[in-house]
């Protein structure tokens, strides 16, 4: 089992995040997903721009800060260069699914053979708080000063249509499941999702009177419910409609990966 | 062994050879053939070969790529290497190996998809933002198409930056026989030593930073953000950052002269003709015929052969020709008025049209 | 053993106040070097892992889990 010091670069400590930033809570669970069972020397953490994708230089690893929202490509790159590597992609709602959109559509399509680990926090973090695709509806925020007049994405459930082997939503007020989700996604083959609904207080939470980490917290948790087994969410369709948001497995499959697929045409 | 190929394919044939095992790339005219001829030949040889989304996503994989350690190529047109820029950046700034081919076709925008024009090469050194060097390479010949390939592999690993082959449409297009040669020189990237690498951006003491390549335990961080010399973003001192851009542009500007690439042909004669790709051809046409006329054609485009072409000019007058409305045209000017030059004079095709043998030689006044 | 709070660590977001079952923390008076309003461990004999020897499984981590900062570590008292 691997220690604080050997997963994370602790020479990095205290970590530059604002207080109450959801991404510390979600590194601890990616560290308790992880610690058993990864190779370090073949890790290869592959982040965008953004607060949550600054994850990947707080591991102890082989890590690329790319551009905006190409994470997910270079991560293609990586993984069909090297198909040792153990390729895991971090970034934010922005960076994953506004500008990286195209990358992560194709890539599920593709069910490339890389992880990647979403942290939602609703809004634009790094650059001060501006609306996201996940920005709930009404949420204010620098560039939607009068409330969102937009829906937001469910990516999760984008994802699992698009063909992904695993597509999952937890947050960080549910640390334990979303450990599971990164261990099992960790173990399976093609494209993993997992999302990880988080806080941010400074960019989110002072714009919607809920600036204490706690009370955005809380206002968080309140709108989480776990899916039932073979249950249907909310809207039916990839866009939030409801303000609500439903924590569980949106896609458990096992699809021939698009490695799989190449070693098959070697043959 | 003599081969009659496409400049394209002979594109292709260039870079298995020099070692290239990953292509990520978007169709575009007049580009596609590299990209259909990669999907086909890489996979022999143990290659991979992908058609992405997008150029960006291209640009992205093929760093990617890189950095797991397998030497990696994309080609491209006009648009999509607009689309290319931030990559491009990317790459120089995280000195990445990288061939890119531009196959210029008539711009700006959707332009002219089918027809040739030289108007991307100052693109080539400043399309992205912030302060860079890379290095050119114009081809004006299918046999140049398949050597200058190796020599921007060869290039980009040792300098460890993304080397573009600036092709025009009709060079791509065209179809020659080319002597395919027994041995190739192939250079390979310097690999950092075994184990952890604390110090990722130090340079050795010819100026190029040691590879370590992804996977191999050496746990380094890369980024584009301006990064200290263990590879964490540093981006308030002033020094950190004058650091960084001195190393990207420094270990091209000093090794300039090793890096320079380009052909002489009567450098003695009073007229010398500055054309590259193929309007060179037509200069090289005019100059055989006559003791008045030479040519000065830089391979190279960058970095700019400045003192071989300076040597030659003094007291002369300077005709250039070029498949655009002006850019290396302002180059020429510089250098060839810095060292002497009688004139410079600009002859400048647009649209696809080709420079003809009788029309430069009523330019250069040797009809 | 008893929660230790890293006080160059914590940056005082109070999650851990939260999220703790047993109400073990609380708002304190003390403010860090950093300026944070650290976190009191009041009640640590309200902790599960109270009566747990240093090193043996923790039966809660809820604060350990949650804290963005890894400011908190178990330890002997």
């Amino acid at each position: 089992m691997l220690s604080m010091q050997e997963f994370f670069r602790m020479d990095r400590w205290p970590n530059s995040y604002c207080p109450g930033c959801g991404n510390g809570t979600v590194m601890n669970c990616l560290y308790r997903a992880l610690r058993d069972v990864v190779d370090m020397d073949k890790l290869v953490m592959v982040g965008g721009i953004g607060c949550s994708a600054r994850i990947d230089g707080y591991v102890f690893a082989d890590a690329i800060h790319t551009t905006h929202g190409r994470a997910i490509a270079f991560a293609t790159g990586i993984k069909l260069g090297n198909p040792e590597l153990d390729v895991i992609v971090v970034g934010g709602d922005g960076d994953i699914g506004a500008i990286g959109g195209n990358h992560l559509i194709n890539a599920a399509r593709r069910n490339m053979d890389i992880l990647v680990l979403c942290v939602n926090n609703w809004i634009y973090g790094m650059t001060g708080g501006q609306v996201s695709p996940a920005t709930p509806h009404t949420g204010i925020s620098t560039t939607t000063p009068e409330g969102n007049q937009e829906y937001s994405f469910e990516f999760v459930k984008l994802v699992a249509e698009c063909g992904a082997n695993y597509a999952a939503r937890w947050s960080i007020a549910h640390p334990f499941q979303l450990i599971d989700a990164i261990k099992t996604a960790h173990q399976k083959k093609g494209f993993r999702y997992v999302e990880a609904l988080s806080i941010c207080p400074t960019g989110y939470g002072r714009n919607n009177k809920l600036a204490e980490p706690a009370q955005l917290f809380e206002y968080l948790k309140s709108k989480t419910y776990i899916l039932k087994q073979n249950g249907t969410h909310g809207s039916g369709i990839a866009v939030n409609l409801d303000g609500k948001f439903a924590l569980g497995e949106f896609a458990n499959r096992d699809r021939e990966s698009y490695l799989e697929s190449l070693k098959k045409q070697e043959v | 062994m003599r081969e009659f190929l496409l400049g394209n394919e002979a594109c292709v044939k260039g870079a298995i050879l020099a070692g290239c095992r990953f292509y990520a790339g978007y169709p575009i005219t007049p580009s596609t053939e590299i990209a259909e001829a990669m999907a086909r030949e890489l996979p022999k040889v143990g290659g991979t070969f992908i058609q992405m989304e997008d150029e960006i996503a291209s640009i992205s994989a093929c760093i990617g790529a890189s950095w797991a350690g397998v030497k990696t190529m994309s080609a491209t047109s006009g648009p999509g290497f607009s689309l290319m820029q931030e990559g491009i950046g990317y790459a120089v700034m995280t000195e990445t190996p990288v061939v890119l081919v531009n196959c210029m076709r008539g711009g700006p925008s959707t332009g002219q998809p089918t027809k040739p024009a030289q108007g991307d090469v100052y693109q080539a050194k400043y399309g992205s933002h912030g302060d860079y060097e890379i290095i050119a390479l114009s081809p004006a010949s299918v046999g140049e198409m398949f050597m200058l390939t190796i020599e921007a592999f060869n290039l980009a690993e040792q300098y460890r930056v993304p080397v573009m082959l600036l092709a025009d449409g009709e060079i791509a297009h065209m179809r020659e026989s080319v002597e395919v040669p027994e041995k190739i020189n192939i250079i390979n990237r310097k690999l950092a030593s075994p184990g952890i690498v604390k110090e990722v951006w130090k340079p050795d003491e010819d100026g190029i930073v040691p590879f370590p390549v992804f996977g191999k335990g050496h746990r380094v961080y890369i980024s584009g953000t301006t990064s200290d010399i263990y590879g964490y973003p540093s981006t308030v001192k002033p020094e950190v950052h004058e650091a960084v851009v001195k190393r990207i542009c420094d270990k091209i500007r000093k090794n300039a002269e090793k890096i320079w690439r380009y052909e002489c042909y009567k450098p003695e004669a009073d007229k010398i003709i500055f054309a590259y790709g193929l309007p060179s051809r037509t200069a090289l046409a005019v100059a055989r015929d006559t003791d008045r006329a030479g040519v000065f054609r830089p391979i190279t485009l960058w970095p700019f052969p400045e003192k071989p072409f300076g040597e030659i000019v003094a007291g002369k007058d300077v005709y250039v020709l070029e498949m655009n409305y002006g850019k290396m045209l302002y180059e020429v000017e510089r250098v060839a008025y810095k060292h002497g030059a009688k004139s410079v004079s600009f002859l400048p095709k647009l649209g696809g049209a080709i420079h003809t043998i009788k029309e430069v030689r009523k330019f250069v006044g040797v009809d | 053993m008893k929660p230790h709070i890293n006080e160059d660590y914590c940056k005082g977001c109070h999650l851990c106040i939260l999220v703790c079952p047993m109400k073990v923390y609380e708002k304190g008076s003390r403010i860090s070097k950093k300026g944070a309003i650290l976190p009191e461990v009041s009640k640590p004999e309200k902790c599960p892992n109270y009566k747990k020897k240093v090193d043996e499984k923790l039966t809660c981590e809820m604060c350990v889990l949650t804290c963005p900062d890894q400011a908190i570590n178990f330890l002997e008292g």
